[in-house]
């Protein structure tokens, strides 16, 4: 009885090899994404662009016989429900064979929960928003992969653009969110300033709560401090609130304000010009690169059409992050004589991999991080678009400002000199 | 810091006016009821939602933009007709002479239904409509431009403070409400009907909370997780203040006020912290508020 146990527990094993060997032979009948984003929450004003671009993309991407042939079909997650909650449902997507791949996520708590996850059960997993510097610190990541953008390059992109078009700048007020990546970006932003320009004194430091809805008495703050440029990185609702109780105040006025994810509020509060707003990546559907593919422009109007608004750089993200997983997809089959490629193998053909996007161009290195340019501009008024749109527009290449591989972030920015800002283009010379 | 201290001073009033439209509705509602409605915060954010609708609607047909000042007063009076009596006699009235903890867990679960709602209908982007802030403009005080509705909003919460003492010290109605909160059962033996008084008083509330919530709008903008903050702190207001205690409400919406807008003055990374701070003192010093009292009830 023993015996023929431990048989049927051997044949069913040896089945199951089969079986596995086999799926990775054959295209499924449909293929599964697991899609990361805040649904629910302040934070969705930010993950919901997330979500419709993937909703849009994937109806695309089907529409035209899904990816190699087989449809696709995402499963989305809210992130609003806790690192707790998004580590169970990732481990019970990643449980279905189904589900190849993970795009995941938004929150940079959750993509630094979720890594060591992805690389212990082996599941190919695209960081859409996970811009932590922290998440491809050590190299050692062989699933967890980043196509978009890195705090690192994103907010050295802002001190330089800021000191070339403000050069005599002297006091800097920071307003970001009290999270993680509030702190980051103050510290990235400040350290370097300091690099760039040592005499640079920072008056002012806030970090309201994330969600607050009222920025009355931090204006109040930021004006007794008179800085010459105000600094934030708030975002979502959170930016909207702040610029539209800030402007009446003046405070646009008195300061140059820049405003790192500024352009997601452009469609929605009526921003002053000269504005210094950026994208964080590449990710403006009205970039030169943007404006020359046509697939970004059927893009950007077939979200209008759908959504009311034009895409903004979470939802273009979003967009190019897909748009990585399908050239992962067409490599792999490549490689390996047109089979539908195992999660190993997907994962290797995004290893080093160079990906047109709807925006530019992702390239990702050695340690899985991707290399994306960084474009930051003004805002400005057009006959074109009843919203203001960036112009005076820089685009940074993205290894320009990045470290080396395995270099320290920080220890690498306070090595910068003014000669390496002044090598790099000007702002408007993007056009 | 001298040239701050008429912006500190006049932040800090602003500040705690919208702090005392939330916490003042929860603790009368305390006062009468007895029961700790913790879906006041909703009842807040409904009230700015239907504030910036109304507002929204007028600027779209291009009426007159001074009737939006009319819709924040209607829309707190519209939620208040609606969700008052529902809420109380549907559901609230369930919870009379049982624990806290089964009010908590009931008005909780209305929570999380009132927040569900709010996001299905109104959808997850900030909701605003400023146009009665933009019509009164701004004013120039110790050096910094404040907006005038931001002193019209501390003038609004002395109004309420005010108009709550004359109807509970100089009308019938008040002097029912006081009756019943001194001795409900000798209140109902003496021909007062409770049931009456306990709409009005959890309707009466409900306005004060939406009244927040619409007077927040033109400023601070609708989003949610809103109603989630505002209970928190409304919360922390009523317990410094005293459970039922208005001029409690009032008193300790100034002090979480002052403590928040030093905080972001002097110390910023303690901004979030410094309301739940500031009770934590009281509390260690007076555990049952600065107006309350173990054996009596007062209102």
């Amino acid at each position: 009885m023993k015996l023929r146990s431990g048989l049927s527990a051997v044949s069913l094993v040896i089945g199951l090899a089969s079986a596995a060997s086999a799926a990775a032979q054959q295209k499924p009948a449909s293929l599964g994404l697991g899609i990361f984003t805040f649904t629910s929450g302040p934070a969705a004003a930010y993950g919901m662009p997330g979500k419709n671009a993937a909703d849009l993309m994937i109806d695309e991407i089907n529409a035209k016989g899904g990816i190699e042939g087989v449809p696709v079909s995402a499963t989305y997650v809210d992130e609003a429900q806790g690192a707790q909650g998004v580590i169970a449902e990732y481990r019970r997507l990643a449980g279905d064979a189904k589900n190849q791949v993970m795009v995941a996520a938004l929150s940079s708590a959750n993509c630094l929960a979720l890594a060591p996850i992805a690389e212990q059960i082996e599941v190919p997993t695209v960081g859409w928003n996970c811009d932590t510097h922290q998440l491809l610190i050590d190299g050692k990541s062989k699933y967890v992969f980043r196509p978009n953008g890195n705090t690192v390059p994103e907010f050295i992109a802002y001190a330089i653009y800021l000191l070339e078009r403000k050069p005599n700048v002297k006091t800097v007020a920071i307003i970001n969110p009290d999270y993680a990546f509030g702190h980051d970006a103050a510290k990235i932003f400040t350290a370097a300033l300091k690099a760039l320009k040592p005499d640079v004194e920072i008056v002012a430091e806030l970090y309201p709560k994330l969600g607050s809805p009222n920025y009355q008495t931090e204006i109040s703050r930021l004006t007794t401090a008179r800085p010459d440029v105000v600094f934030s990185n708030l975002w979502g609702a959170d930016l909207e609130n702040f610029v539209r109780q800030a402007a009446p105040r003046g405070l646009f006025t008195s300061s140059q304000v820049v405003l790192a994810l500024g352009e997601t509020v452009l469609q929605r509060v009526p921003l002053p010009d000269g504005v210094i707003v950026g994208v964080l990546g590449d990710g403006w559907w009205m970039s030169p690169d943007a404006k020359a593919n046509p697939e970004t422009a059927k893009f950007a109007e077939a979200y209008k059409a759908r959504f009311g608004e034009y895409p903004v750089f979470p939802s273009i993200k979003m967009a190019n992050a897909l748009i990585y997983v399908k050239a992962a997809y067409k490599a792999a089959m490549q490689k390996n004589g047109g089979k539908w490629p195992t999660r190993a193998e997907l994962a290797d053909a995004m290893k080093g991999s160079k990906v047109a996007t709807l925006t530019g161009t992702a390239q990702t290195r050695a340690d899985n991080d991707g290399l994306v340019d960084q474009v930051v501009g003004v805002t400005v008024k057009t006959a074109a678009q009843q919203f203001p749109v960036i112009g005076d527009m820089v685009r940074y290449k993205g290894d320009s400002l990045m470290p080396q591989a395995g270099q320290d972030p920080l220890a690498w920015i306070s090595t910068l000199k003014p000669e390496f800002a002044k090598s790099l283009p000007k702002p408007g010379s993007y056009k | 810091m001298s040239n701050a201290i008429i912006p500190l001073l006049l932040d800090s009033l602003a500040s705690a006016a919208l702090i005392f439209f939330a916490a003042v509705g929860l603790t009368l509602v305390f006062s009468v009821l007895r029961v700790l409605n913790v879906a006041h915060g909703s009842l807040y954010s409904i009230g700015g939602y239907v504030a910036a609708s109304i507002c929204l609607f007028i600027a779209n047909r291009q009426l007159n933009p001074y009737l939006s000042f009319v819709a924040l007063l209607f829309s707190a009076v519209l939620v208040a007709a609606i969700f008052g009596p529902l809420i109380e006699r549907g559901l609230v009235r369930w919870t009379y002479g049982k624990s806290e903890a089964v009010q908590i867990l009931i008005t909780f679960g209305l929570f999380l239904i009132l927040e569900d709602l709010q996001r299905v209908i109104f959808g997850v982007n900030s909701f605003y409509e400023d146009a009665p802030m933009r019509l009164l403009g701004t004013s120039s005080i110790g050096g910094v431009v404040y907006l005038n509705y931001q002193i019209l909003l501390i003038g609004m919460a002395l109004l309420v403070v005010i108009g709550l003492r004359l109807l509970i010290n100089h009308t019938r109605l008040g002097r029912l409400i006081t009756a019943v909160v001194t001795d409900r059962e000798m209140a109902q033996a003496m021909g007062i009907d409770t049931n009456r008084i306990f709409i009005l008083a959890f309707s009466l509330g409900v306005f004060l909370a939406a009244l927040g919530g619409a007077l927040a709008t033109p400023t601070s903008g609708i989003a949610p997780g809103l109603g989630a903050d505002t209970m928190v702190l409304a919360f922390a207001v009523a317990a410094i203040g005293g459970l039922g205690q208005i001029e409690g409400a009032a008193v300790a919406s100034l002090i979480v006020g002052l403590a928040r807008v030093l905080a972001i003055y002097l110390a910023p990374s303690l901004d979030a912290v410094a309301p739940y701070a500031a009770m934590l003192v009281v509390l260690l010093i007076r555990p049952y508020g600065l107006f309350g009292s173990v054996t009596a009830r007062r209102i």
